[in-house]
């Protein structure tokens, strides 16, 4: 009953689609093609923010560089939210008014994602890839909201469900931040041991912005845990997992791929060799055994920004350019209904990053379910798996 | 009416770079916090308490608008409740300042804050827990009110509605009573003022204002999550009605001027000027950080004060 609401809810929204495509398209015209993108440059997620919207602008320039999408230039507009949606929302808004927006892309943050969307989708606009684990970037479909970033819940599933078939653990546990991404993973895990005829043994949550996990690491090793999955981000692994060796509790750990970054074993030094980890893009790591594409981009990432790229970058880089796949198939004569339609018949191979290779349907917008597992070994992530189904 | 007139340029400038609907909107949330702000002058600036979990107040009038929406009460009834959330959130602050003054009090309103927050995070079948909560947007009668030019008409004339009450208390026997205890206390109570229970009604008033300003904020956002009340959004508040003016009630709407569209004036420079466009991450923040510390330092009594 409810797909069936969903599919007439869609074939209306798609027959409106034409009578939208009549106008002229807003943010389009003969010579450039100009976006917009809401980030937090300044707020708690800065860090994710910066290097997300480095990787953007590095790929439409690069694209712009030889000639642009059917020789239309590519313009982008940064908006800093701050992490705060209030001011998300009047950037918005200001962006809307000005007519001269075609698609959002790659906005970042959930409370910001939630604010501004329905004003977005409201207005016709395309609301591609945010950066939200929060499952209304994609569902109920709608014809303007696609999503790429694999959800936890989906990933976390498939890597515990490998882990314990691969190591044969007894005891699984978690460690959660309190909040939506780590609810999202806590649903992911039990599915996952759900599916294996266990449930967790014990779990305990913390408050963003955590320092100490002296308690909540005491509680988990007297339930005598086997296996800690950790929905926490890079300090926070960082800490949790330092406290379990500090009190010499070699425990293995996983943790989602939000702790899948260099700075977890650049900051975690020797305690963290071992962790598992979960990750939908590899990082960007340079040296003798990074193929030759991939080293010219950073190269060319450093030379730009005068940086090291990191795994965020690479994700605004992949947004972008799934983004410009899009356009290019949509053809020459852009408009909403035209850009939608060749997004719903995307299919992406994997490009020298390293991605799963991206999949929409007209059914489904989110282009990709999937993580592979990691591990860090002598100082930085190793491969173990290829994407996990 | 110099006010009148200054907000009237400052909107005519907004509708000028950023095109009217996106004045409108800032028309709506400059009302929204300067609300909030006007509750927490009535707090401050009126009977000197110090309150660091403002935020706290319209965070339980956010959710009292949210879940009661959610659960098919109309939009414009579930206001008052709103306002009833914080007035009950403000009595509960000023508990502790029966036993404790000063900085010890307004350690204790900091820790209501975060035990909302905490709070909204656990009841999960109330709140959607860390999930967050959608909000439809705020219906009166059968008119739903999604343009900003209907959002800023609603902040705009329950605002007007509100700084007649506050000047009402201000000029009142109670008014009377806040500012004698904020000056001397001693004085105060050997005239007989129960300078507990008036700093509760001062609380209360406040917490109304507050609640009331986080229904509509509910709307306008249309999603609320525990972490958006967090402290900073009760730092945010208290800033706001200090670079205002704190014992002004028009501090109130100067401050919420500042805190809402400031950043926006500036983003719109930025993108106008091709070369801050990509570079400077932050640099809304820092001009912010630079223009009040230019005004702590030059205009210590807020802007209203200053200007008066």
């Amino acid at each position: 009953m409810l797909t069936t609401i969903l599919r007439m809810g869609l074939v209306l929204a798609c027959a409106l689609l034409p009578a939208m495509a009549d106008a002229a398209t807003p943010g389009v015209d003969e010579q450039s093609i100009r976006v917009a993108t809401i980030q937090d440059l300044s707020g708690p997620i800065a860090i994710l923010g910066a290097p997300i919207r480095d990787g953007i602008v590095m790929r439409l320039d690069e694209e712009n560089e030889r000639g642009g999408v059917h020789g239309r230039q590519l313009k982008i507009a940064v908006e800093d939210s701050g992490y705060d949606p209030k001011k998300a929302v009047l950037a918005a808004r200001r962006l809307l008014a000005g007519g001269d927006v075609f698609a959002f892309l790659g906005n970042l943050g959930t409370p910001v994602v939630m604010a501004t969307m329905p004003l977005i989708v409201g207005a016709g606009r395309p609301h591609l890839f945010p950066f939200s684990p929060h499952q209304a970037t994609y569902l109920p479909l709608h014809p303007l909201k696609f999503q790429i970033f694999a959800p936890y819940r989906d990933y976390m599933n498939a890597a515990v469900r490998h882990l314990v078939a691969e190591n044969g653990y007894g005891r699984v546990c978690l460690l959660y931040q309190d909040d939506d991404y780590g609810l999202e993973v806590g649903r992911g895990v039990e599915a996952g041991l759900r599916q294996l005829g266990t449930t967790l043994a014990e779990r305990t949550g913390y408050k963003r912005g955590a320092t100490d996990f002296s308690s909540q690491i005491a509680r988990l090793r007297a339930a005598q845990c086997e296996l800690v999955v950790l929905a926490t981000v890079v300090r926070e692994t960082v800490a949790a997992v330092r406290e379990a060796r500090k009190i010499g509790w070699g425990v293995d750990m996983l943790v989602t791929a939000s702790g899948y970054s260099a700075q977890t074993h650049e900051l975690g030094g020797e305690a963290v060799e071992g962790l598992y980890g979960v990750s939908v893009l590899p990082h960007p790591y340079a040296g003798k055994d990074t193929s030759r594409r991939l080293g010219e981009w950073i190269e060319s990432y450093r030379t730009r920004y005068d940086a090291d790229p990191n795994v965020w970058s690479a994700m605004g880089y992949q947004v972008a350019d799934i983004f410009i796949q899009a356009l290019r198939a949509a053809g020459p004569d852009l408009d909403t209904q035209g850009f939608v339609a060749a997004l719903e018949r995307l299919e992406t191979s994997r490009d020298f990053l390293a991605g799963p290779g991206y999949r929409f349907s007209a059914d489904d917008h989110l282009g990709n379910r999937r993580g592979r597992m990691a591990r860090i070994v002598d100082g930085r992530w190793r491969l173990i798996t290829d994407y996990l189904d | 009416m110099i006010q009148l007139a200054a907000l009237a340029a400052l909107f005519a400038l907004a509708a000028l770079f950023g095109g009217v609907a996106n004045a409108l909107a800032q028309a709506a949330f400059v009302a929204t916090f300067a609300l909030a702000g006007l509750g927490l002058v009535l707090i401050v600036g009126q009977s000197g308490q110090l309150s660091l979990g403002h935020g706290a107040t319209m965070a339980l009038g956010a959710y009292a608008q949210g879940v009661l929406v959610a659960a098919g009460i109309h939009g414009a009834l579930a206001l008052p409740v709103a306002a009833l959330a914080g007035t009950l959130a403000g009595i509960v602050a000023s508990i502790p300042g029966r036993r404790l003054g000063g900085l010890f009090f307004a350690m204790s309103t900091l820790a209501l804050a975060l035990v909302v927050e905490e709070g909204l995070l656990r009841l999960v079948p109330l709140t959607g827990g860390a999930a967050g909560l959608v909000v439809p947007p705020l219906a009166v009668v059968d008119w739903r009110l999604h343009s900003p030019a209907a959002q800023a008409a609603v902040s705009l004339g329950l605002l007007g509605g509100a700084v007649w009450m506050a000047r009402r208390l201000r000029d009142s026997r109670l008014g009377r009573a806040w500012r004698a205890g904020r000056d001397d206390e001693s004085a105060a109570a050997a005239v007989g003022i129960d300078l507990g229970h008036v700093r509760m009604l001062a609380f209360a008033c406040g917490g109304a204002l507050g609640g009331l300003a986080g229904g509509l904020y509910a709307h306008w956002l249309g999603f609320l999550s525990p972490e958006q009340f967090g402290l900073p959004l009760s730092f945010e508040l208290l800033m706001l009605v200090f670079i205002g003016g704190v014992r002004s009630l028009s501090g109130a709407l100067w401050g919420a001027v500042v805190i809402v569209s400031l950043p926006q004036a500036i983003a719109a420079i930025r993108q106008a000027v091709p070369w801050l466009e990509f570079g400077a991450a932050g640099l809304e923040l820092t001009i912010f950080g630079l223009i009040v510390v230019a005004l702590v330092m030059w205009r210590p009594a807020g802007l209203w004060q200053a200007a008066r």
